[in-house]
């Protein structure tokens, strides 16, 4: 071990030379390691995204399937042609609830009533009292009332509550407790307007059947963005006149044959990357000539895409900076080398094995290398984070361009028809939702063991190729050309 | 204890060999200059014996086994140790370190006794306050006593020297001189040095003199 400790004397005799090498091995070590932490990361924010962004899949009336039917009908029939939807049953959502990879599941259910006890909200654009279909939606003689109704199993479930553009401000909102209940959750403007509050009465009028007088117990107020607002469209009644109710109730409000049916049923699905599988499975339990199964991962898609264009850039810069850094060593290793022939030259005389030489200066890149991980392992956090967070927003942008201008899978839209609500509720307006997501993606750089581990491994792997090609000259090297001459 | 046997060596054309078939004998206790001109040869003939390059003809022998099959590095480690004319000592490392370092390295007995060391540094005039310091804030005459303190810290038997003296004064020249009879009556090695200086060559016990190709032995 005696070439350890010439090494040890070297480093410590030749301390400015060695403070430069250890200056260039950290710059080196330290992009390295900016690049290691910016991939782990990115990895973790895939990770991260599955669990939290999610994904869903939605059980409809198949559309495509009614509209063949219709326009066969029309060609036999003289009469003008009608749409028939068949609505979700209960009993077939259940059967797939029951696969793996479903954490929970929202039954949507939409009709309208008309206001008794208290006043609509009417704006100026808006068309008060119109139907209730909305864009993706078709009019329903049966669905004229003025308030909207959308039934959930929960409004925490519902896309408008969980993308944030609705929350609740007052009381409570709709949950699995509320089923067959008359409980109702109202908008702050419609409450404000008539003075109304969590623990009221309201009536309202079935808009459809018996037209019955039904009492209903306001249980909680919510506040409608305007993004929400805006999106219910130009046929839509004003926002605020939309309530939520149990799924059960609005049933009841568009007649007895909707009991144990909705307009579509979302499962989420714990595990995005499964969504495919599970809708493969799903469509093995329903009847598909009646039903679609519509899936939406783009919030899971959009976090994957930039992560791993995030991913890739950080492998780039790891090796390019792990090739250009052995490069680098390894030409100041030569250089060092060179200007020690004397040296070498005199550990060759005394009968030193050119191993052991060789030995000498690995060791000494070593200690300098041990140095420059300390300080790369407190510089590269900052280089990761400025690197990766420029790299994130980037890469984003860069996502959302492309998936706007080739088309968010958007879907069709809720099924329209009888009662049922359009537009508000299909997976188009939840792409949007993802999108914001995944640009609220960071990347949270930080220095574990396992990146100092594996920073501790690049040093190595760098310095001994560095070593090795400078070490070409020594072991060619004849001591009597170095000390005789 | 050293011979050659019919050695040869030129560098590029055999027929212009800057010695050939050299025969002699060199002894332990004994101390022997090579004297000669510049360009004659000597210093190429010193580094065969000191194991630092290969003959092209001929045979080199310690002890009659020939370093062919001893092994340069072996030879050079364990047999012959070499005092340089620019010392070429560590110069990242104190007289002490140089000693300790070449006592590790050719595994001589008293490898890792520092106190040993300090002392066979002291027998040269380098007192423990000169033993610690770095070489280059040595002067000549100190950092060549240095490099004989390495080689009588080493236990090989033969010592080679190439212009010892070359760098130095009339009084360093003087001690260094007496240390090399001293290593070779008293420490009873073999002492073969290099010189052009007939001075020097006049204090060994024995003078060989490198012209036209062959040695001539000065009596």
């Amino acid at each position: 071990m005696n070439f350890f400790k010439r090494a040890w004397l070297n480093v410590w005799a030749k301390k400015g030379r060695s403070v430069l090498l250890i200056l260039v091995s950290s710059a080196i070590l330290m992009f390295v390691l900016a690049g290691l932490l910016i991939r782990s990361a990115a990895v973790k924010a895939t990770d991260q995204a599955k669990a939290n962004v999610g994904a869903t899949v939605t059980l409809s009336a198949n559309r495509q399937a009614a509209f063949k039917k219709m326009q066969n009908s029309s060609r036999s029939k003289s009469s003008r042609p009608k749409m028939t939807l068949t609505p979700v049953k209960l009993s077939d959502a259940t059967k797939i609830t029951k696969l793996s990879n479903i954490s929970s599941y929202n039954v949507t259910s939409s009709t309208s009533v008309n206001a008794k006890s208290y006043d609509t909200v009417s704006t100026s654009s808006g068309l008060s009292g119109g139907n209730s279909g909305g864009p993706g939606g078709m009019k329903s003689s049966t669905s004229t009332g003025d308030t909207q109704i959308d039934g959930v199993t929960s409004t925490s479930l519902a896309t408008d509550f969980s993308s944030k553009q609705s929350k609740i401000t007052k009381g409570r909102g709709i949950t699995a407790a509320d089923k067959n209940t008359n409980h109702v959750v109202i908008e702050k403007d419609l409450a404000s307007q008539n003075n109304l509050t969590v623990g009221d009465t309201i009536t309202v009028k079935e808009a459809t059947g018996s037209k019955d007088k039904v009492k209903l117990k306001i249980v909680g107020i919510y506040k409608a963005s305007s993004t929400s607002s805006s999106s219910a469209g130009p046929m839509s009644t004003d926002p605020a006149n939309t309530m939520y109710t149990s799924y059960t109730l609005a049933n009841t409000f568009k007649g007895t044959k909707y009991a144990g049916t909705a307009d579509s049923v979302t499962f989420n699905v714990s595990n995005p990357a499964k969504v495919s599988s599970v809708k493969t499975a799903g469509k093995k339990l329903i009847n598909t000539s009646k039903y679609a199964l519509s899936t939406d991962d783009s919030s899971y898609q959009t976090v994957k895409a930039s992560m791993s264009n995030v991913e890739s850039f950080a492998n780039k810069i790891v090796w390019l900076v792990a090739i250009a850094g052995t490069i680098i060593l390894a030409l100041i290793v030569i250089l060092m080398i060179r200007e020690r022939r004397f040296e070498i030259g005199v550990l060759l005389s005394l009968g030193e094995a050119r191993w052991k030489i060789v030995a000498q200066f690995f060791a000494e890149m070593l200690m300098v290398i041990v140095v420059a991980v300390a300080i790369a392992g407190v510089g590269g956090k900052f280089v990761g984070s400025q690197l990766g967070s420029q790299l994130v927003s980037q890469s984003t942008t860069t996502t959302q361009t492309t998936t706007s201008s080739t088309g968010q899978p958007g879907g069709s839209g809720a099924p329209g028809g009888s009662g049922m609500k359009g537009g508000n509720g299909g997976p188009g307006n939840m792409s949007q939702s993802a999108n914001s997501k995944a640009a609220k993606t960071e990347l949270d750089v930080s220095v574990s063991a396992v990146n100092l581990a594996e920073l501790g491994g690049f040093g190595l792997a760098i310095t001994f190729l560095s070593i090795m090609i400078a070490s070409g000259g020594i072991l060619r090297l004849e001591p009597k050309k170095v000390l005789i001459s | 204890m050293l011979k050659t046997q019919g050695l040869g060596y030129w560098y590029q054309d055999k027929d212009q060999p800057l010695f050939q078939d050299i025969n002699l004998e060199f002894e332990v206790g004994q101390s022997y200059a090579i004297l000669g001109h510049s360009g004659t040869g000597k210093t190429t003939f010193l580094s065969l014996i000191a194991g630092l390059d290969k003959p092209k003809a001929g045979d080199i022998l310690l002890d009659d086994r020939s370093l062919k099959k001893i092994g340069l590095t072996n030879y050079r480690r364990h047999d012959v140790s070499i005092v340089f004319q620019a010392y070429n000592l560590f110069t990242y490392m104190s007289p002490l370190n140089n000693l300790l370092t070449a006592m590790a390295i050719t595994g001589a007995e008293h490898a890792g006794d520092k106190d040993f060391a300090l002392k066979t540094l002291n027998d040269l005039g380098i007192g423990a306050d000169l033993a610690t310091r770095n070489v280059q804030h040595l002067s000549g005459g100190q950092q060549q006593r240095v490099a004989i303190a390495r080689t009588m810290a080493c236990d090989a038997q033969l010592v080679v020297a190439d212009e010892p003296t070359g760098n130095l004064d009339e009084d360093n020249t003087k001690g260094v001189i007496e240390q090399f009879q001293r290593i070779a009556h008293d420490r009873q090695k073999c002492v073969i040095i290099v010189t052009h200086e007939p001075d020097v060559a006049s204090q060994c016990d024995h003078q060989y003199r490198l012209e036209n190709k062959q040695f001539t032995e000065l009596v």
